[in-house]
């Protein structure tokens, strides 16, 4: 399988505190994600336009994002706003970090897979839930969504290509895939119904991970999927 | 207040990365960048643009991509 351009969780919303960077990956492609003072959050190519360091080793102040080598800052546009080596500077408009639609949603921070201008419509669908956390994974995105839509690492729900949900102890969780490399894939859970249970929930997401690393790839052929069929 | 200023970079070039290098560099910069030679060990352009934005073009093409070296930058005309 291959995942379309769209929507995808790249980080739980609560853990991006205002005032904060972080790296992350999405197909590969580097982006940071940060949180200005007033609250809005942003996702960009991790990149500054001038020597190409991550802007996510950045500081942010107030409603601009400052690059780590030689303090140049963006404004929430991704504008240039500011160089301290030239202060006078009327900074002209073609200097501008790409920037990535997002938008927040069942607690999670999403963002759309193509760099444009405009989100596109619709956003994400929001719904009610407890982040609880995040996982890294060391299987391929397409691996991770054919254990899950195949039911080898457990009956899981397809809400869609990247988005199933499963029960633990009585609680509905949900998890969201985010492709991040080729090899690698971060799972966003989400407790959606039942009792709190933050730390079950948490320790059952570690086996969960434990499972979809040691699971033999011939487990995922065609024939095994048959046979497991048969049985 | 403009700049004009020619540049003339001497080192072992990749001519066809060093022009785009420029190319994208003088887009980003909002300045004019206009070659005047580009061989493989020298490259000649004419610059114009907001001094300060032409000294960041200066500089960054002494660095250059990863495929050049430049070893001397000679640089004549107006600083605005």
């Amino acid at each position: 399988m291959s995942f379309e351009a769209g929507w995808y969780a790249v980080a739980i919303a609560d853990g991006l505190e205002p005032g904060t960077s972080a790296g992350t990956r999405l197909f590969d492609r580097e982006i940071v994600i940060w949180r200005d003072e007033s609250g809005a959050a942003h996702a960009w190519e991790d990149r500054c336009p001038h020597r190409g360091m991550r802007l996510s080793f950045g500081f942010v102040r107030g409603d601009h994002i400052a690059c780590l080598y030689h303090g140049w800052q963006y404004d929430t546009a991704g504008q240039c706003r500011y160089i301290p080596a030239h202060p006078d500077l009327a900074v002209p408009d073609t200097i501008k970090v790409t920037t990535y639609p997002s938008v927040e949603a069942g607690g999670l921070l999403w963002i759309w897979s193509e760099m444009t201008a405009e989100a596109p419509v619709p956003p994400p669908s929001d719904f009610a839930g407890t982040p609880v956390r995040s996982l890294y994974v060391e299987r391929s995105p397409e691996t991770i969504a054919s254990l899950f839509s195949g039911g080898i690492a457990g009956p899981f729900e397809i809400l869609s290509p990247t988005s199933f949900a499963t029960v633990v102890e009585g609680s509905t969780v949900r998890l969201e895939l985010q492709p991040f490399t080729a090899e690698r894939t971060a799972l966003h859970v989400v407790q959606t119904e039942g009792e709190p249970d933050a730390v079950g929930i948490a320790g059952w997401a570690e086996e969960l991970r434990a499972v979809l690393e040691s699971v033999p790839l011939s487990e995922l052929t065609p024939e095994a999927h048959l046979a497991r069929a048969m049985r | 207040m403009r700049a004009l200023a020619t540049m003339v970079f001497v080192g072992a070039f990749v001519p066809e990365s060093f022009a785009e290098f420029m190319r994208h560099r003088a887009a980003r910069l909002s300045i004019e960048a206009r070659p005047r030679r580009i061989e493989p060990e020298r490259i000649e352009v004419e610059v114009e643009g907001e001094p300060d934005l032409v000294d960041m073009f200066e500089m960054a093409c002494s660095l250059g991509p990863i495929d050049c070296l430049v070893l001397e930058v000679e640089r004549t005309g107006s600083r605005g």
